[in-house]
C-alpha cells in the first residue's frame, strides 16, 4: 500500500501556498481533499499530487447569515476546478462568478486551525 | 408484493411548539396507534430518528425514554441520526426488519425541535446545523446549509439557465399547499414579487427560498404484507431506496445531479416494479427552492434542466400534471429535521388513503417520497401504494 495523504498534512500544504490532492493508479481519478481509499473504485494505490494554484471557479455562493463564532457577513464560498480535481474555499474579491479565473492567495483558518485555501481573481 | 404496509399514522403540527420532546413525539405516536387500532403492547419494536437532539437540548439517549412515555418500554429500539434524512432511514431500516420477519408491529417515527424555543438563536443553530457538512473541508470555509444548496442550484442555473423567478415560484406552490395543510408551519400564500423582495441568506437563496426551523414529531406503525390485510385501510410500502453519494463537495463528480437521489429513486421504482411516470404526486426534500428543482429531476419527473421551468409552468402544481409537495414541502410544511422523514410517509398515506382534505391528489394511487441528508450525501426515496 502506498502513502496515505493525511488531513494534518493538506492543512499545513494550504497554508504553505500549496494545494495537495491525491490521484488513483486505479481508476486515474483525482480528488481535491485526501482519503484512505479511491472513493469511486475503493482502491488504496493513491498518489499524493501537488494540485494547481490557479483554476476557475465552478459554482459560488455569498453567505449573508454565517454560523456562530463568523463575525463577518458577505464572505464568498466556492468550490473551484483546479486542475482535475476541485477544492472548496472562500474567494476575497466580491462578484467572482462561475467561469472565472482565480488564484490561489493565502488562507482562512477556523479556532482549530483546520485552513481553507483562499482564492482572488486572476 | 408489497415490502411492509403502513396501517397508522399521524403527526403534530409543524411549527413552534414548547413541549418537551417526549410530549410532542408522544402526540403523533398515539395518534399513530389510534389511527391503526393498535395498543401499545402490541408493538414489538421502535425505529426512532433524532438528528440533534445532543447538540439543541443536551438529551442524547432518546429511545427507551420516548419508548416509555408512549407505553412500549421494553421492546427493542433503534435511534437513526443521519441529517436531515433521519427518519426516512429509520424507515427503511423497519421495513426491512418487518419483510424479513423479524418484527410484526413495528412503530417508526421522529421528532426534533429547531425553533428558539430550544434557547439557541439563529446562529447557533446554523452553526449545529453545519455539523451535517464536512468538519475539515467544508465547515472551517463558513459554508452553511443555504450556502450548500446555493453551491448546487448556481451550478444548475449556470447550466440551464434556471432563474431566480423559477426559484420563487416553487416557494409560491409550497406556500399555496401549505395554506391547505392543517400542520403546515405556514398557512399563509405569498407571491413571486415578495419572495423577490426577501432578505439574501445565501445567493441565489432569499429568505423564501428557505425553510424554516421547525419543531415537530411524526409517527407510523408499519407492519407485515401478511399482516396488513387485518387492518383498516393499508398502505403499501413497494420499495425503499437508500444510497450516499461523495463527501465533501468538491469531490462529487457532478454535484448539482444529487447522484445518491438518482440511485435511490431507481432502487425503489425497481423494487416496486414501477417507474417515474406512474407516480401520481411526490413529497421531495425542498429545504431549499433549489433543492426541489434538483430533486424534481432526480426522481424523474421532469427532464434534466427542466426542473425551474416545471415549476414555473405550473407542471408540478398540485393540479398540474407531476404534483410535488401538496403537503407544502419543507418550505411551507415545516422542517422539524428528526421529523421530517416520516412526516412525508404519513402525507403519502393520507393522500393514498383519500384523507388529505383540501390539498387531496384526486385519485392519487402511488407516490414516492425523497427525503436528503448532508450536504446531498444520503437520500432515502420511498415509494407506497393504495392498497387495491
Ligand atoms: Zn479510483
Amino acid at each position: 500500500m502506498s502513502e496515505t495523504l493525511t488531513h494534518g498534512e493538506w492543512n499545513r500544504a494550504v497554508q504553505e501556498g500549496e494545494l495537495l490532492g491525491q490521484h488513483c493508479e486505479e481508476c486515474d481519478h483525482t480528488q481535491g481533499t485526501p482519503k484512505a481509499a479511491c472513493p469511486y473504485c475503493g482502491s488504496t494505490d493513491l498518489e499524493t499530487v501537488e494540485l494547481p494554484t490557479e483554476g476557475e471557479v465552478y459554482t459560488e455562493t455569498t453567505i449573508n447569515v454565517p454560523p456562530e463564532g463568523i463575525d463577518e457577513r458577505g464572505y464568498q464560498v466556492a468550490v473551484v476546478q483546479v486542475g482535475d480535481a476541485r477544492v472548496m474555499g472562500r474567494l476575497v474579491d466580491q462578484e467572482i462568478d462561475i467561469g472565472d479565473r482565480v488564484v490561489l492567495s493565502g488562507f482562512d483558518e477556523d479556532d482549530q486551525g483546520n485552513a481553507t485555501p483562499r482564492f482572488e481573481a486572476q | 408484493m408489497a415490502r411492509a404496509a403502513v396501517v397508522g399514522a399521524d403527526m403534530t403540527e409543524f411549527g413552534v411548539h414548547d413541549r418537551s420532546l417526549q410530549e410532542l413525539f408522544g402526540e403523533a405516536a398515539l395518534g399513530a396507534f389510534a389511527d391503526a387500532g393498535v395498543e401499545p403492547s402490541a408493538v414489538d419494536a421502535f425505529y426512532f430518528g433524532n438528528a440533534m437532539g445532543g447538540q439543541t437540548e443536551n438529551d442524547t439517549h432518546l429511545g427507551p425514554k420516548l419508548a416509555s412515555h408512549v407505553g412500549i418500554a421494553g421492546v427493542p429500539v433503534q435511534r437513526f441520526e443521519d441529517a436531515c434524512a433521519t427518519s426516512a432511514n429509520a424507515f427503511k431500516n423497519a421495513v426491512e426488519a418487518v419483510e424479513a420477519g423479524i418484527h410484526d408491529v413495528v412503530l417508526v417515527g421522529g421528532v426534533e425541535r429547531c425553533t428558539p424555543e430550544t434557547g439557541k438563536d439563529t446562529a447557533e443553530m446554523t452553526r449545529i446545523f453545519a455539523s451535517a457538512s464536512h468538519r475539515q473541508y467544508e465547515q472551517p470555509t463558513g459554508l452553511t446549509f443555504p450556502g450548500v444548496f446555493a453551491l448546487f442550484t448556481k451550478r444548475h442555473m449556470h447550466e440551464y439557465g434556471t432563474t431566480e423567478e423559477q426559484l420563487a415560484e416553487v416557494a409560491v406552490k409550497n406556500h399555496g399547499n401549505g395554506a391547505l395543510n392543517p400542520n403546515a408551519h405556514f398557512g399563509k400564500e405569498t407571491t413571486v414579487e415578495e419572495a423577490l423582495e426577501g432578505p439574501v441568506v445565501a445567493d441565489p437563496f432569499r429568505l423564501m427560498d428557505c425553510c424554516p426551523f421547525s419543531d415537530g414529531a411524526s409517527a407510523v406503525v408499519v407492519v407485515s404484507d401478511d399482516a396488513a390485510d387485518s387492518y383498516d385501510e393499508p398502505v403499501d410500502v413497494g420499495g425503499v431506496g437508500h444510497a450516499t453519494d461523495v463527501v465533501p463537495i468538491c469531490d462529487k463528480e457532478t454535484p448539482h445531479v444529487t447522484q445518491a437521489a438518482r440511485d435511490a429513486a431507481s432502487q425503489a421504482y425497481d423494487q416496486a416494479g414501477t417507474s417515474a411516470d406512474e407516480m401520481d404526486f411526490a413529497e421531495v426534500h425542498d429545504c431549499f427552492t433549489g433543492a426541489e428543482i434538483l430533486a424534481s429531476e432526480a426522481i424523474g419527473f421532469v427532464e434534466d434542466g427542466q426542473g425551474g421551468a416545471a415549476a414555473e409552468e405550473g407542471v408540478t402544481a398540485r393540479d398540474g400534471e407531476r404534483p410535488i409537495n401538496p403537503s407544502g414541502g419543507l418550505k411551507a410544511k415545516g422542517h422539524p429535521i428528526g421529523a421530517t422523514g416520516t412526516g412525508q410517509i404519513v402525507e403519502l398515506a393520507e393522500h393514498l388513503r383519500g384523507d388529505a382534505g383540501e390539498r387531496q391528489i384526486e385519485g392519487a394511487e402511488r407516490a414516492v417520497a425523497h427525503n436528503l441528508g448532508g450536504d446531498a450525501a444520503t437520500t432515502v426515496v420511498t415509494v407506497m401504494e393504495a392498497r387495491e
